[in-house]
């Protein structure tokens, strides 16, 4: 029950957890900041929507999302 | 620890607080094709039964830290958190910093060498390993039983709160989210589990945290946050322990007894030391090491949950308005004015932030992590009682040896059956919900005398396998017998609180919430008075048995940490400093 067999190389994880996060958030946060670019020109009907709380929140996404993807990119070291 | 039920108002809606974009649905089916790729993904490397059931124990401290606090932060503890937040005010914090951060830590430091140690697979595991096999056949069949009906209760709550949410089908919702589920954890086991629990934590962050951030700005700060609601409610909104000298001085009728003897130590340590639920994922670690950190590193972020949890629920109080533009108020579940005028319950109160703060995108990124939470609670869920059934159950009392291939699938299917009764019982829900509430009661029915007979057993080499498991009974009726008291005429709560003579004003202001704290330290207080009891009268184990399982009878290995930013004892007094100043700044 608690014997381990080696685990075949072909069907070893390669992605590391923080990878898969890192996508996420990029993939979110590129949506969210290219909608927030469009509220310049039309802006949202939310309280504070005059601070753009989409772009800034979109730009901070992307930023953390894509560090994260390159950093632990499959095969990275 | 489980959230405020559904109100009855849910129950009966028949619009919807939030209209989808479509670049809101975009990000939701990229989540949910995310989520299944991952159980594919790591189905290569879940061939054996410790792969698929303790994720190889290969994780990192920060992952199993991560999931060990996300296994708790589902959908419906926000909601019904933030909820509480508006309904009692700032005590609410008390259930994510005296309710949850002393237990972390104590299962760090003082438990969580025995559970790794001794190479246990599950709490009932261990209960076997010191208590023989009646502790764990009666931990193990109650928690399976639990678990499943926890699995239902949040698949049913998730399909309730996305049609009052966005006006979805609740059979749609319910399959929906069952078959996901059930694909990634029957595929992936705990390592599938762990890899969205991490996913979802993060989704959680990103898309709460921005309520609170715009909250205060439109508030004008913090400062001037207080003062408005205490202007409006009273201060008693305000303050965390300085209006709890007495039952009624606060909104909620708790004493600080209650607090921090029934929460701070019962209910809080059974929960997170015991339940296995959140236990399997610090088991999951790589090293004794990093099974103490990972919980210290919950405790961390566990501790700014309130940020985004509470703080929205107290920024409602004074800056939710309906659409005239008056401050809009929020009524108790099953209220006239909730059920016949249309006002919205307090646990509505979350999406009603989100719909006013964030638009296209942002919302999607919030509803996305109010799915996420759903559905990582029933794959914790289903993951646990795979885990518990497969090991406690399955192989100790029906096949006691067969190949390890043969346990791994019997943890697949058990994940495919599990998850199929938690459709029957959200459909059994779904026709009486008074029975959530009772699933709920249940639940904490038997964690706060499993924490008696755990820690008894940790801490005290004395204590037999006969005091264990008569102990740990008595305990869990016990507890049954006091709700059902409780229940049947509510005066009785007087016993309970220890004020026989009690006002009938005050026994009106002891609300639920307060009196579980109570129950829980009653039932605690019988658990380990019959286990002393019973393990005086029989005979004592022999010290060369109990090796490895409690202290003064084990060595305990080092765990390597040399330096001092190394040991997790010193992260530990950071943290609890920091939620010493955090209390006393909030007094």
């Amino acid at each position: 029950m608690t014997t381990t067999p080696p685990v075949d190389p072909s069907t070893e994880k390669k992605f590391s957890i923080w990878f898969f996060v890192g996508v996420l958030v990029l993939a979110c946060g590129a949506v969210i900041l290219a909608q927030g670019i469009y509220e310049f020109w039309h802006p949202g009907t939310t309280v504070l929507a005059n601070l753009h709380p989409a772009f800034w929140w979109g730009l901070l996404m992307t930023a953390f999302g894509l560090f994260y993807t390159i950093h632990f990119r499959p095969g990275k070291g | 620890m489980h959230a405020a039920p559904i109100p009855a108002v849910l129950l009966l809606a028949t619009t919807h607080l939030i209209r989808l974009a479509p670049i809101d649905i975009a990000i939701l089916l990229f989540y949910f094709a995310m989520v299944i790729f991952i159980g594919f993904y790591v189905k290569g490397s879940t061939n054996t039964s410790e792969q698929f059931f303790l994720a190889g124990r290969e994780m990192t401290a920060w992952v199993a830290g991560l999931s060990f606090v996300s296994a708790n932060l589902g959908a419906l503890e926000l909601m019904g958190w933030a909820g509480s937040a508006y309904q009692y005010g700032i005590l609410a914090t008390h259930w994510y910093w005296i309710g949850a951060i002393p237990a972390m830590l104590f299962l760090s430091i003082v438990m969580m060498p025995f559970y790794y140690i001794s190479k246990t697979h599950s709490v009932p595991g261990y209960l076997q390993l010191r208590f023989g096999e009646r502790a764990r056949g009666l931990s193990g069949v109650c928690f399976a039983f639990m678990t499943l009906l926890m699995a239902g209760v949040d698949m049913y709550a998730m399909a309730v709160v996305m049609r009052v949410v966005l006006g979805w089908n609740i059979n749609f919702s319910m399959w929906v989210s069952a078959i996901t589920v059930a694909i990634y954890v029957m595929l992936g086991g705990l390592r599938s589990a762990i890899i969205n629990e991490v996913l979802q934590f993060v989704l959680i962050w990103a898309g709460a945290m921005l309520i609170p951030i715009l909250g205060l700005i439109e508030a004008g700060g913090w400062h001037k946050l207080m003062a408005q609601i205490s202007q409006r409610m009273g201060s008693q909104y305000t303050h965390l322990w300085s209006t709890t000298g007495s039952f009624a001085a606060n909104p909620m009728g708790v004493h600080w007894t209650g607090l921090v003897f029934g929460l701070g130590f019962v209910i809080s340590f059974g929960y997170w030391t015991t339940d296995f639920l959140v236990v399997q994922r610090v088991l999951s670690a790589n090293s004794l090491r990093s099974a103490r950190m990972a919980p210290i590193i919950g405790s961390a972020f566990k501790m700014f949950v309130p940020f985004f949890v509470i703080l929205p629920g107290l920024l409602a109080l004074v800056l939710l308005k309906d659409p005239s533009g008056h401050l809009m108020h929020l009524y108790p579940d099953g209220s006239p004015e909730v059920l016949h005028q249309g006002a919205h319950s307090f646990n509505e109160v979350l999406p009603l932030m989100m719909v006013r703060y964030l638009g296209p995108g942002l919302l999607g990124l919030g509803i996305t992590a109010l799915i996420a939470g759903f559905m990582s609670g029933m794959a914790g869920n289903v993951s646990a009682f795979s885990t518990v059934w497969t090991y406690d159950i399955y192989r100790a009392y029906i096949k006691k040896k067969a190949a390890d291939a043969h346990y791994v699938l019997m943890g697949r299917w058990s994940t495919i059956i599990g998850m199929a009764i938690a459709i029957g019982t959200a459909y059994l829900v779904r026709h009486s919900a008074s029975i959530m509430d009772y699933v709920q009661e249940l639940f904490s029915f038997f964690i706060a005398p499993l924490f008696g007979t755990v820690i008894l057993g940790m801490l005290w080499k004395r204590a037999t396998k006969a005091g264990g498991f008569w102990g740990l009974l008595t305990g869990t009726v016990a507890s049954v017998a006091m709700w059902e008291m409780v229940r049947l005429n509510k005066a009785n709560i007087r016993f309970m609180i220890l004020q026989p003579h009690a006002s009938a004003d005050t026994i009106l202001r002891v609300q639920a919430m307060a009196a579980n704290l109570y129950r829980a330290a009653w039932a605690w207080l019988i658990c380990v008075a019959v286990t002393v009891v019973v393990s005086y009268c029989t005979k004592p184990t022999p010290e060369a048995q109990l090796n490895g399982l409690v202290y003064g009878c084990t060595v305990l290995p080092s765990d390597g940490a040399t330096k001092l930013y190394e040991k997790p004892i010193f992260w530990a007094i950071v943290v609890v400093t920091v939620l010493f100043i955090l209390n006393l700044w909030l007094w």
